[in-house]
């Protein structure tokens, strides 16, 4: 097992190096000097004249490439990186200040749609050919065929605008601080974020909880004369779960910044938002960097359910 | 619920009839017909095909089906809210918001579809063709395709649209470079188990090139699949340039576009008042792709009978 879980990090490491090639290479490509990018804006700021060609020598940008790319490197390692275009803050300041919100907003839609989906799957694979089973197969494809941002705005006009029971935009007011007073701005973003992802678990819920009824061991369990009920959901649901638990470790990564729509809409002050913002303003530097950490958490959460599924399931191995 | 056998769904009840009149010898030509057969007895995706058709045909012949120019500028005749003379209103600069929907469909509709063909195309023709001829070869694409998937699709798009630019071409070009892998990883594990078959033996024994035995023995059987993933990823590039476009980041918003159209909901006021100007697109928009959406599954249903649940 653990040489299994070594050989899968291992396995990473190349690809991840060639990603962080990747990442250095568009942002060396920018459009601009790279000087912004290193340094912070208050050292370039205080420079005498002509001290800037002696700043760039000591920080080595007129080193060949690959000294310039290992150096970088070796700045992510040590937690440095690099500057944004247009704020000039440093980016591990942007990414701090904006990783909460977005965790907040996509754990929130994460454990409602992993709730609402698994239930109503298991439902409707429980209820196979009936006329439930066949609605919400139809809810669940509108589901995933309504642009998530026009469902926002709809959800905007319908319960801000027009009725005013809720914030439509933000994430806290001024002077507010503990969780509940932001409660109300979380409710509209996490919902509409859970509808679109409800769909896809319930499917999933759906498809493995079928696939388990039909197994030896609920046979087994109902010829023992187990009530119905146990045995679907202490037999059937067990097993059943396991690759919709999986699903759901790969769904919390990709939210990080696969939720840039929504929090764009509800003006969620996330990492998704500053995606959008750094994209719209050609802030390469920053973009590169958001989409490195997203692939680098995709990437981990991709360890962490492999060697969870080995575990679980024996037959499954590293071929 | 004792003795209970797997219960009949409509579909199942279905199947045995078709089932039943091939068996007795009322049809002809079997194989092909099967699958056009159960997909014609999916309602659901019959529904999807006639909007499917309604709407494409109302975009591609847009001149005939509207009074106004798109671009019309009527400054006079701004924000009105739907009559006679404009059926959906007029927008924030008086253009007349029902052709510019239908207009504006015909670049949603072909990036879209454009995407979807697009990577169904490379990514097939590469995974047949690179798999069966070799593991080096195949290797390389395959490391590639992970780390293109290993980035959520949405980041990867917004990724190049700041590398590449802001352009209709440059777009459809992301979706076909964010597209190929998923179609190129299904056709290569298909391709991989159908090239131990005999008959492929067989092909290679009587001498035939490679490119025949691939193209033409081979790529047919991967067809069914690549079919629904060519109607799944045009439903989700149309929702992706929609969004996109809505953020302003698509298509160049002097181009119509469903989501250019959108685009001006980022307003409130608009949002608030004047409800024509991006409420009917939003509705075609869900409408177009949840009709893609049943197509895609009925395609599935009728070529992937595992796929039914």
């Amino acid at each position: 097992m653990l040489v299994y879980t070594l050989r899968r990090i291992l396995i990473l490491i190349p690809m991840l190096l060639f990603i962080t090639f990747l990442v250095y290479t568009g942002i060396e490509l920018m459009p601009g000097d790279a000087i912004d990018y290193i340094a912070s804006p208050e050292a370039i700021a205080n420079l005498a004249p002509g001290a800037l060609e002696a700043l760039r020598e000591s920080l080595g940008l007129n080193d060949p490439f690959i000294f310039r790319y290992f150096r970088w490197l070796g700045n992510i390692f040590k937690g440095d990186f690099g500057y944004s275009l247009s704020s000039g803050l440093p980016i591990s300041v942007i990414v701090y200040d904006r990783l909460p919100a977005t965790l907040e907003l996509a754990i929130a839609a994460l454990i409602l749609s992993s709730l609402f989906g698994s239930i109503l799957g298991v439902i409707s694979a429980l209820k196979r050919g009936s006329i439930l089973d066949y609605a919400l197969s139809v809810v669940g494809m509108i589901g995933v065929s309504i642009p998530q941002f026009f469902f926002g705005l709809v959800a905007i006009v319908l319960f801000a605008l027009k009725l005013g029971w809720l914030p439509y935009a933000g994430r806290t007011l001024p002077g507010y601080v503990s969780f509940f007073d932001r409660l109300p701005h979380l409710i509209l973003p996490s919902l509409v974020l859970a509808f679109t992802m409800t769909a896809g678990v319930m499917r999933y819920s759906r498809t493995s909880m079928l696939d388990s009824m039909n197994k030896d061991f609920i046979k087994t369990a109902r010829s023992k004369g187990l009530p119905e009920w146990r045995v679907n959901l202490i037999h059937g649901l067990r097993v059943a779960m396991t690759p919709v638990v999986v699903l759901i470790g790969f769904r919390l990564p990709s939210l990080i910044s696969g939720a840039v729509v929504i929090e764009t809409v509800f003006h969620w002050p996330g990492m998704g938002s500053e995606f959008i913002q750094a994209v719209r303003s050609q802030n390469t530097p920053l973009v590169m960097m958001i989409s490195f950490f997203s692939v680098t958490a995709v990437l981990a959460a991709s360890v962490v359910v492999d060697v969870i599924t080995a575990l679980l399931d024996p037959r499954v191995r590293l071929d | 619920m004792e003795n209970k056998i797997k219960r009949k769904t409509r579909l199942d009840r279905r199947m045995d009839k078709i089932r039943a009149l091939e068996e007795s010898g009322q049809l002809k030509n079997k194989r092909v017909n099967r699958y056009f057969r159960k997909f014609k007895n999916n309602r659901l995706a019959l529904w999807g095909v006639i909007v499917f058709a309604v709407i494409v045909v109302l975009c591609t012949f847009a001149p005939i089906f509207t009074r106004h120019d798109p671009g019309e500028i009527d400054v006079l005749n701004k924000f009105q809210p739907p009559s006679r003379d404009h059926i959906l209103g007029t927008d924030q600069i008086g253009r007349d918001v029902y052709s510019r929907i239908l207009y504006g469909g015909r670049i949603s509709i072909l990036v879209g579809l454009g995407g979807a063909l697009g990577a169904a195309i490379i990514g097939a023709s590469l995974g047949c063709y690179v798999v069966y001829k070799g593991r080096r070869l195949d290797n390389i694409v395959m490391r590639f395709s992970e780390i293109m998937m290993s980035f959520p699709q949405i980041v990867l798009v917004l990724l190049l649209v700041t590398v590449m630019g802001q352009s209709l071409n440059n777009l459809l070009l992301i979706f076909i470079l964010t597209g190929w892998g998923g179609v190129y990883r299904m056709a290569r594990s298909k391709i991989l188990s159908i090239r131990e078959e005999e008959y492929i033996q067989a092909l290679e024994a009587f001498g035939l090139s490679n490119f025949v035995i691939v193209f033409k023995h081979m790529l047919p059987n991967v067809l069914g699949p690549i079919a629904v993933n060519i109607t799944l990823s045009t439903a989700m590039f149309v929702l992706q340039e929609a969004a996109l476009s809505f953020l302003g980041l698509g298509v160049p918003l002097q181009i119509p576009t469903w989501g250019n159209i959108l685009n001006v909901a980022r307003n409130v006021a608009i949002l608030r008042n004047n409800w024509w100007m991006w409420l009917p697109v939003g509705l075609v928009i869900s409408v177009f792709v949840l009709s893609i959406n049943f197509i895609g599954d009925g395609i599935r249903d009728s070529v992937d009978p595992t796929q039914q649940g």
